[in-house]
């Protein structure tokens, strides 16, 4: 929320007496602040139903409702509401009751203007910091939850990687296994052997099966850190086309038009050119998957102190705000198991983390996506 | 045409792997030695006439970098190709470098394996026979000296 200031702060002013009423709002009008009008406490009530207001000035001798009262209602149903109540003179336990009841304070008549405008600017200030305490501690919420989401996904990783090693190893037993079988099944003796087609069709299905199982562990070893990991100079844009040529096939069915907005001057890193290439490739083929049939794809550059910014924006189908909290999870798509792992943006993540890199997403259902990586323009570590 | 088999030496840990995988290539007319750790490779290329060695990156004790090493001194001409479970592709490469002829990624395709293989070996036989060539000419040059 932006900080508001003094000048606009929401007034409503409620007192029984007509005249005393109308001198207090000319004087308070001419001192900037307009207030809005009650004579009792249910008319207060029917307009806080209907405005928003941030200071009350309330009466506490009123017919019907009493000041006290409507205190209590409107601290109960407006806990933001600062109340200033304005007592008569001998009356000094209204004041002090209002205040166990949560007024800011009390005021006794007559009023002395200045004392009263004093008091308003004061409950307004209370508002206020707590409208900045909020904001802080809604944006603090915000960066632990990214926090929590990298160190989540990072410990995800770790442990991906280690369930692909184990997995691969009996996998491939598998795979000689059914692959003999089928080798046997296909030998001389076996000719005249009835069931010898069926049989050959459960073993092919064995063999197709682990070439799903070993897409989806080669996918989480594809991007395990190597401990002799190359750093060298990067050019993005150089990289981006090579990466369109390996993505040929997925263009050549569409129309897409590819903008370049690619600044020369901000486009060269020092970082591990086969990691970026496989973050392209998982980036650019999204993409294009995103697209029907015709659409655009702009890739620009920029720098931020010593950064540079990589965008890559298609205008796609968009990702619903439902599922923009959970893309770089593992195994989190929305393709079918043939047409997709779930482990393209989970890698891109880790190993954008590895070089010391960040990812950010914007995206509109209907309007399209926006990735948006930031990479270190000299990534000095090993990541 | 008649399949001249390849002497192959299948090296690995995962004995249950082992097995199979020379099950299969036996079926498919290779004459195949097994080991389940690099010291044993060694002892069976002591005894037996190897072609081609497929050798697992990762084994406990002597690992198949140190295994490839001492074949490749001992052994120079016969062709070693590794095979890992393990997605870096990097411990292949650095294989490679140091004489291996080509790597896998298990579980692999037995098709690739079968092309991998029968290209060890021809480049094997083709060193063997320009090695044969050149000790014709030597001891031809040899002979015209009398």
């Amino acid at each position: 929320m932006d900080k508001r200031y003094d000048d606009n702060i929401r007034l409503l002013l409620v007192d029984d007496e007509e005249g005393f009423r109308a001198a207090i709002a000319r004087r308070l009008t001419k001192r900037g602040l307009k207030p809005l009008q009650a004579s009792d406490g249910k008319e207060c009530l029917d307009i806080l139903g209907q405005e928003s207001v941030d200071v009350v000035v309330l009466d506490v001798k009123m017919p019907g409702m009493s000041g006290i009262d409507t205190l209590k209602v409107i601290k109960q149903a407006y806990e933001k509401i600062q109340v200033i109540l304005l007592t008569g003179n001998v009356a000094v336990t209204d004041g002090v009751e209002g205040i166990k009841s949560g007024a800011f304070d009390y005021l006794t008549k007559p009023v002395e203007i200045d004392h009263l405008v004093n008091k308003i600017h004061q409950a307004f200030e209370i508002i206020r910091l707590e409208e900045e305490k909020q904001t802080e501690l809604e944006y603090r919420a915000k960066l632990e939850k990214k926090m929590i989401d990298t160190d989540r996904l990072a410990s995800l990783g770790t442990m991906s990687t280690g369930i692909a090693h184990e997995i691969n190893n009996p996998l491939a037993i598998i795979n000689e296994s059914a692959g003999f079988i089928k080798q046997v099944l296909n030998s001389a003796e076996m000719v005249k052997y009835s069931q010898k087609d069926i049989l050959i069709m459960a073993a092919e299905k064995i063999e197709k099966s682990i070439k799903r199982a070993r897409n989806i562990t080669h996918q989480l070893l594809g991007h395990v850190k190597k401990p002799d990991t190359k750093l060298s100079e990067v050019n993005l844009k150089a990289l981006l086309y090579e990466t369109f040529g390996l993505l040929k096939k997925d263009i050549r069915d569409k129309q897409i038009n590819i903008h370049w907005q690619i600044d020369k001057n901000k486009n060269v890193i020092w970082s591990d050119p086969y990691q970026i290439r496989q973050v392209l490739m998982n980036l650019l083929s999204n993409a294009v998957h995103a697209l029907p049939q015709t659409g655009s794809i702009t890739l620009s550059t920029d720098e931020i102190e010593k950064d540079i910014i990589l965008e890559i924006k298609d205008n796609g189908v968009g990702i619903p705000k439902e599922n923009l909290g959970r893309i770089f999870d593992p195994f989190f798509t929305t393709k079918s198991f043939n047409e997709g792992t779930g482990l393209g943006l989970f890698v891109v993540h880790k190993i954008l983390l590895n070089l010391n890199g960040k990812i950010d997403v914007t995206s509109k259902v209907g309007e399209g996506t926006c990735f948006q990586i930031r990479l270190p323009k000299c990534n000095k570590s090993n990541g | 045409m008649i399949k001249i088999p390849a002497r192959i030496l299948i090296v690995d840990d995962e004995k249950d792997f082992v097995e199979m995988f020379s099950m299969r290539l036996e079926g498919q007319g290779e004459k195949v030695s097994t080991a389940y750790s690099g010291k044993e490779a060694l002892k069976v290329l002591e005894t037996k006439i190897i072609d081609v060695v497929i050798l697992d990156i990762r084994m406990p004790g002597m690992d198949g970098i140190d295994t490839l090493k001492q074949i490749k001194n001992l052994y120079p001409i016969v062709e070693v190709i590794m095979l890992t479970g393990h997605g870096s592709t990097e411990t292949a490469v650095e294989g490679m470098k140091l004489g291996a002829f080509d790597y896998l990624m298990k579980p692999a395709d037995f098709e690739d394996i079968k092309i991998k293989i029968e290209n060890a070996r021809k480049r094997k036989d083709e060193q063997e026979e320009r090695i044969r060539q050149a000790e014709v000419k030597l001891l031809l040059r040899r002979s015209g000296d009398f």
